[in-house]
């Protein structure tokens, strides 16, 4: 290999270099070694940086995370009972610290056309059929953390719909990490492809066994078909000193719909890109995004949605509540590409403050260079309003109550667009124990 | 031939003939050092500590690398080939009739209705000390300085009060602050300074049109505005008619101070030269302007409309610092051809309950692009703040382009902070409404867009909102269809 890395991310790769010529196909190694070429080609974001002008590196890069390779056999599906939401049926994918874990895994029965299951374990049995598939949807030039994990990629969860194959019950991808001796990072890849006019749910969690101090940065590719419709609830509910870096990669053929649900609340540094790219005509794209950042908690959002194509819709709403030592930074780039007639996007971001040292900086931008189009941006930020507090403590509602009672109130309108009762309970409890707890300054 | 060399051509013509000996001598050679900085500053008989301002400035404009992350596109302006000073020209160099001056230009003064001794002294002809606004210059000085209000140039100002120049030229956009203001601080040609005494409410709105003296102060211009306690002040800074130039880089910085109960009112319409259809030749205007807000219940206003320069790269801001103070930034900017503006304004909330107003239209036709940029940030200490952000696009055909990239800062709860965004093309629905009542599709156009721009009219002093919506129509001529 050409040396060390310039920029401090040596060890995320430590395990990568030798190994992958065991698992996958030579077109992987190819892709790897491409990527850790990329990697060693980029410095360290700054915050000179424009992507990463509000988050700062340097308490990730203090930890000294490191990519390690074992994996944890010593789980019993018993151990997973504290983190099961009660009520919700699906079809359970568990990894672990980024392996897929099949002996906790619940796949139960699936229609014919519908595959799932662990990406190594489907590079062994079947690697023509990732071949065209992997790497492709997240594009040639790859920024940091997306190079890094297609420089270490090795595991993560595949699902592949059939044309026209529709799944009734939810599937569950789970996100266990369990804490180890020394800090490491789990760099999972997954891959989501639904064929033409074929529909599924997903709903992907991001959970932990303590409190524990590790890193994730997770990829996912999702590719949908002509008329394709994918619902995808997101739950980040990662360890109070986690690190969490997600990047989610979106390509949409004619007609498709997506609607992402993201909802942070876990984590003491979360960075979430959502990347979208319309390939046909009449696509929608429907992001709805809720995040707590509590005390010294930072929740980062970037959305990049290309219109690059006429006629597709895109909706962006993220709503926020900040408490403590809080800060959220929201950074939303719609773009509409010349001759992307008839584009239709509404951004909207807002934001709750609760404490005298939250921070929110946010950066909701619109590049339009087509006439045609129907395009907004809104963007608020601001306390709870006295008057409606009053209103609620003259009926004799305590004021932390009240308080709460209307950050619920502001809550809902995201938590409600989730696609199960059982999952909308959970993430309410959790949102309400949450600000229960809250320190307001 | 563009029109922009056939001036050049006129002006330039004559000296091929040899009217005259001595005009290399009135402007220095092109290229720029230690050397260069010191000969404007001796030129212009400036005292010492100005000469050390300018060379400190220099020095660090050295150091200082050209900024690239705005939205525009032009080729790389070498330094070393702009001359950095030239006298003002003398009579005997200028056009002697209208007959000379481009007919195209001359066609544009008479749609805006300018009058024809007017059009003479806007187009650079020599004019007599009779024509009328001399006298009227006279008048509005002679009252100004009944007030106590300083109205003068800056080189002026250097000489006769130095100590006002000393305490604030810099104060607020100091030379470190970015590539163009530094090199402005070491060059700055003239500029305009404007003194407003404590509880003084200015008598008339002070404008460069009538300070007659101030003619030609060239690309690098410097205006430093300071309103003491209480005091008032309306300025209007160019003209709707079109301005040429045969410079290129424009690099003016605009200094505003207001104490406290003090209001300052900035208007400004920018109609220099565009460039000719394929976008060569138009004037690059990257100018930095602040206001600071220093005293409390203080208050400065932009009011900008933007319709000529090849590029446009500004920023008008308001530091708020006193507790209570205001911000206000209302602009309409036009780009069309091949026109580029990035423009936006800063606010800065500093102090408590300090409140901004934002009002953005942004008008592309033709290929032009526009980005608004702005940044609200509101500090941890400023309890109660306000903003409202409101920037609209206009699209006008396919080929244009129009970004928002506002930057918003938080950290104080208390605040209270709205943004809002749209784009948008005129509608078909509206354009059918006017035509089926017999207007023209270019009037309707017309009457839509200065819809669409009425806010930020609205505060323009009078007459000048009146030549604004003229010169938008102008402007936006040809462009439907």
């Amino acid at each position: 290999m050409n040396g060390v890395l310039p920029n401090g991310f040596e060890s995320w790769l430590s395990a990568a270099p030798e190994r992958p010529a065991g698992v996958g196909p030579d077109w992987l190694d190819d892709q790897r070694r491409v990527a850790q070429e990329q990697v060693r080609a980029q410095s360290v974001p700054t915050s000179k940086t424009e992507d990463w002008r509000y988050t700062s590196l340097k308490g990730l890069l203090e930890q000294g995370f490191a990519q390690v390779d074992e994996s944890i056999t010593a789980l019993q599906p018993d151990d997973l009972e504290e983190i099961l939401i009660p009520g919700l049926d699906s079809h359970r994918v568990v990894l672990v610290n980024g392996r897929y874990a099949p002996e906790l895994s619940v796949l139960g029965d699936l229609p014919k056309g519908v595959r799932l299951g662990g990406l190594r374990a489907l590079l062994d049995a079947d690697p023509d059929a990732l071949r065209e598939r992997l790497n492709r949807i997240a594009g040639d030039r790859q920024p940091l953390f997306l190079a890094l994990n297609t420089a270490g990629l090795d595991d993560g969860f595949v699902a592949l719909f059939d044309r026209a194959v529709m799944l009734e019950r939810p599937i569950e991808l789970i996100h266990l990490s369990v804490g180890m001796d020394e800090p490491r990072v789990a760099q999972p890849r997954h891959l989501i492809v639904l064929g033409d006019g074929a529909q599924a749910t997903l709903i992907e969690r991001y959970v932990s066994l303590g409190e524990s101090l590790y890193c994730t940065n997770s990829v996912l590719e999702i590719s949908l078909g002509r008329d394709a419709v994918l619902q995808h609830d997101r739950i980040q509910m990662e360890s109070a000193n986690a690190f969490h870096l997600t990047g989610l990669y979106l390509s949409q053929d004619a007609n498709s719909r997506y609607r992402g649900v993201n909802i942070g609340l876990g984590a003491r540094w979360a960075r979430t890109e959502l990347v979208t790219r319309f390939r046909g005509e009449q696509a929608e794209c429907d992001l709805q995004g809720l995040y707590l950042a509590g005390d010294r908690q930072l929740m980062d959002y970037h959305l990049d949605v290309a219109h690059s194509v006429p006629r597709c819709t895109s909706r962006e709403n993220f709503k926020g509540i900040l408490y403590g030592k809080g800060r959220a930074v929201f950074d939303g780039l719609v773009s509409v590409a010349r001759d992307a007639q008839k584009s239709d996007a509404a951004m909207s971001n807002r934001n709750l403050m609760l404490s005298e040292s939250a921070e929110v900086d946010t950066k909701p931008q619109l590049e339009i260079n087509a006439d045609d189009v129907k395009c907004s941006h809104g963007t608020t930020v601001g306390r709870i309003e006295p008057e409606m507090l009053f209103y609620l403590r003259s009926r004799g509602i305590s004021a932390p109550l009240a308080r709460r009672m209307l950050c619920l109130g502001f809550a809902g309108e995201i938590i409600q667009t989730l696609s199960a009762e059982a999952l909308r309970e959970h993430v309410s409890e959790q949102v309400g124990q949450r600000l229960e707890s809250a320190p307001l300054n | 031939m563009t029109s922009a060399q056939a001036v050049d051509d006129i002006v330039g013509s004559e000296y091929e003939h040899g009217f005259t000996t001595d005009i290399a001598s009135e402007t220095f050679p092109p290229g720029l050092d230690e050397g260069v900085v010191r000969a404007i500053s001796a030129r212009k008989g400036e005292p010492e500590f100005m000469t050390e301002w300018r060379l400190k400035a220099y020095r660090h404009w050295l150091t200082m690398r050209e900024p690239a992350w705005a939205a525009v596109y032009y080729p790389k302006i070498d330094f070393q080939s702009i001359s950095y000073f030239s006298a003002p020209k003398r009579p005997e160099d200028m056009p002697k009739s209208l007959d000379e001056i481009d007919p195209i230009l001359l066609d544009t003064y008479n749609k805006l209705g300018i009058p024809l001794e007017e059009q003479k002294a806007l187009a650079g002809i020599a004019v007599d000390a009779v024509f009328d606004s001399v006298s009227v210059a006279t008048t509005f000085r002679k009252s100004l300085a009944e007030a106590g209000v300083i109205f003068c140039s800056i080189s002026e100002a250097v000489h006769d009060y130095p100590e006002l120049i000393q305490q604030h030229l810099g104060s607020v956009v100091p030379h470190t602050d970015n590539y163009y203001a530094g090199l402005n601080a070491a060059v700055y040609s003239d500029g305009t300074f404007v003194y407003v005494p404590k509880g003084v409410r200015c008598p008339m709105e002070l404008s460069t049109y009538f300070r007659i003296n101030a003619r030609n102060t060239g690309q690098f211009e410097r205006t430093l505005i300071v309103a003491e306690a209480g005091s008032y002040v309306s300025y209007l800074e160019g003209c709707t008619a079109p301005q040429r130039d045969e410079n290129q880089l424009h690099a003016a910085v605009v200094e505003l101070i207001a104490m406290e109960d003090a209001e300052i009112k900035y208007s400004t319409v920018q109609n220099w030269y565009p460039g000719d259809a394929q976008g060569k030749g138009g004037i690059y205007n990257f100018v930095t302007k602040r206001g600071d807000c220093r005293g409390a219940r203080s208050k400065i206003s932009w009011t900008q409309v933007e319709t000529g320069s090849a590029i446009t790269w500004k920023y008008p801001s308001c530091l708020l610092r006193g507790d209570g103070s205001v911000g206000e930034f209302y602009s309409v900017a036009v780009t069309k051809g091949r026109q580029q503006a990035d423009t936006g304004t800063k606010m800065i909330h500093i102090g408590k309950n300090t409140s901004s107003t934002i009002v953005s239209k942004g008008i592309s036709a033709g290929e032009g692009t526009q980005t608004y940029r702005g940044l609200v940030r509101i500090g941890p200490r400023a309890e109660g703040a306000r903003n409202h952000t409101q920037c609209d696009s206009l699209l006008i055909g396919d080929r244009c382009s129009a970004n928002t990239f506002p930057y918003i800062e938080v950290k104080h709860p208390s605040a209270n902070m709205e943004h809002e965004a749209t784009t948008s093309k005129i509608s078909d629905d509206q354009l059918f409404y006017c035509r089926s009542r017999g207007l023209t599709e270019e009037d309707a156009v017309s009457m839509i867009v200065n819809g669409f721009c009425k806010e930020v009219f609205n505060e323009l002093p009078m007459e000048f909102a009146v030549e604004a919506q003229k010169l938008l129509s102008i402007s936006l001529e040809g462009a439907v269809g």
